[in-house]
């Protein structure tokens, strides 16, 4: 019990198990105490929950928001692809560096520009998505790149390797890992982001769109309802991205011998 | 003292200086490495390259693996040829290895760069494999290896490669006396595979690579940056070529006229 509160203490997983529980437990009993009128008590969230998954608009919405944020990881993952490998060269180190910087900018200040460049509303939402995400995708495998040690490009150099097959070598096969887990880390940011552009076209319908209707009529159970399947389903993607890591790549979980 | 003698010049290094913004690093670097023949025996060289810490020991490694270019001068081998990266093997400290590939898959990568194994890849990966004692590991990735098979595979990796220059960045360091004993060993059965073999030792181990190698060069600081401040021809003192040199009275005060040059 003392060292669950020690620095750099290490508990057994059975410890840890209990311990998270607790907690939840206990985050529900204060949520259940501390609800007012206002504020729907984790029951009727729950109740809330189970109702609508039960519903073909949960489903339907789930699915058009799926749809949409994969096909948007797709493309950004393969621009990023692109514009990673190619920053390697002078060239495109500078085109790289500014879609870094991109992080900066807000798409609601991008949303006219957008709607001029797209035929529909579902091209609007998608290149939004994209736009939204590539950045953050571009910034994590540049640094993956920027973090290659030395030895790596050497042990090339040393075997006679060209410095396009260096390339290919080292960055394409050598991080192909790292895709996947940059996937992984950057999943909430587009997941987090749907919500956002299905707010600007909302005909298609779309998670985000059912929880903006909700938010209009003010039904926090709902909202709250809306809230656990997405945080259920970033969790899910979260664990399949992980699986599929150490499934495609298993050099990636051997323990050091 | 055992009969031999020196041919060839293998490798040459002719007025090596590196500086770095200005900052002399190393400066006229001059030696040059030759084939020395024993009749009756098929050894090829071993030779240090000694020196404190920071004095430009990785510099010079570098510069002799081709990873770097020295700022003037040159180092060529097999004649005039300027070394370039890919013409000598380097086994780097730690025996680095690419850890997304299994063993197997780093050996072919070198067996590919090697026009004379063409054709034949999967049998001489078995065969030095089987030398080496990894058949075992062939399969595993570097993580699952311990370090002493890391190190076989390593240096088998750049042995497959064909070259017959090895350059060793601290072989020594951080073993413990058991490993270093076998590392040794590892090291003279590499030198014995081909009388042509040379063995390039940058370490601070003065003993260790005294005791395998046929000549020494001292690294040392200067004003002008780190030059080759002594030669020890170890063959002309009959400390070369024996099991047991570090019982030799000659062996250890060799060493002590290093530890005075460092």
């Amino acid at each position: 019990m003392k060292k669950l509160l020690q620095p750099f203490a290490v508990v057994s997983k059975q410890t840890f198990i209990i311990m998270v529980l607790f907690q939840v437990v206990l985050a529900l009993v204060l949520w259940h105490t501390t609800s007012n009128g206002l504020m729907p008590q984790p029951g009727k969230v729950a109740a809330a929950l189970i109702q609508l998954s039960t519903t073909k608009l949960l489903i339907d919405n789930v699915l058009v928001s799926l749809t949409l944020t994969l096909k948007a990881m797709l493309y950004a993952i393969i621009i990023t692809l692109c514009f990673a490998y190619l920053s390697v060269l002078p060239f495109f180190r500078s085109i790289a560096e500014f879609i870094v910087k991109c992080r900066y900018l807000t798409l609601a200040g991008l949303i006219f520009v957008f709607t001029l460049l797209t035929q529909n509303g579902s091209a609007l939402k998608l290149w939004l998505l994209i736009f939204g995400i590539v950045p953050f995708f571009v910034t994590s495998f540049l640094s993956v790149i920027v973090n290659i040690h030395q030895q790596e490009y050497d042990l090339c150099k040393t075997l006679g390797y060209s410095k396009w097959r260096t390339l290919y070598e080292v960055i394409i096969v050598g991080k192909a890992d790292k895709v996947l887990e940059i996937l992984q880390q950057n999943f909430a940011i587009a997941w987090l982001m749907i919500t956002m552009v299905e707010g600007l076209s909302m005909s298609e319908g779309g998670i985000g769109a059912l929880l903006i209707k909700y938010n209009k009529y003010n039904d926090l159970t709902n909202v709250l309802a809306l809230q656990l399947v997405i945080f259920f389903l970033g969790l899910f993607f979260d664990f399949l991205l992980a699986t599929m890591r150490r499934w495609l790549f298993p050099y990636t979980t051997l323990a050091t011998k | 003292m055992t009969a031999y003698t020196k041919q060839d010049v293998l490798l040459q290094a002719t007025d090596v200086c590196l500086s770095y913004d200005g900052t002399p690093i190393l400066h006229d670097i001059n030696f040059s490495i030759r084939n020395i023949v024993r009749p009756g025996v098929s050894q090829g060289q071993v030779i240090s390259l000694l020196g404190r810490s920071g004095v430009g020991k990785t510099q010079l490694f570098r510069l002799m693996a081709g990873l770097q270019k020295p700022t003037s001068g040159s180092i060529t081998i097999n004649g005039n040829k300027q070394v370039e990266a890919g013409d000598m093997g380097v086994v780097f400290q730690h025996y680095y290895l690419f850890e997304w590939k299994t063993i197997y898959q780093s050996l072919r990568m070198a067996t590919s760069q090697n026009p004379l194994l063409k054709g034949n890849e999967k049998e001489a990966i078995e065969k030095w494999a089987a030398t080496f004692d990894i058949t075992a590991c062939l399969h595993k990735y570097p993580q699952q290896l311990s370090g002493g098979q890391r190190q076989r595979a390593s240096i088998m990796q750049q042995l497959l490669k064909g070259s017959k220059f090895l350059l060793f960045d601290e072989p020594f360091s951080g073993l413990d006396v058991c490993v270093l004993d076998k590392v040794v060993d590892m090291l003279l059965q590499v030198s014995m595979a081909d009388e042509l073999n040379t063995l390039i030792i940058v370490s601070h181990d003065i003993e260790t690579s005294v005791a395998i190698s046929d000549t020494v060069y001292i690294l040392g600081k200067e004003e002008g940056g780190s030059t080759i401040k002594k030669e020890i021809d170890l063959v002309e003192r009959d400390l070369a070529w024996h099991k047991d040199v570090r019982r030799n009275k000659a062996f250890a005060d060799t060493l002590d006229e290093i530890k005075a040059s460092l």
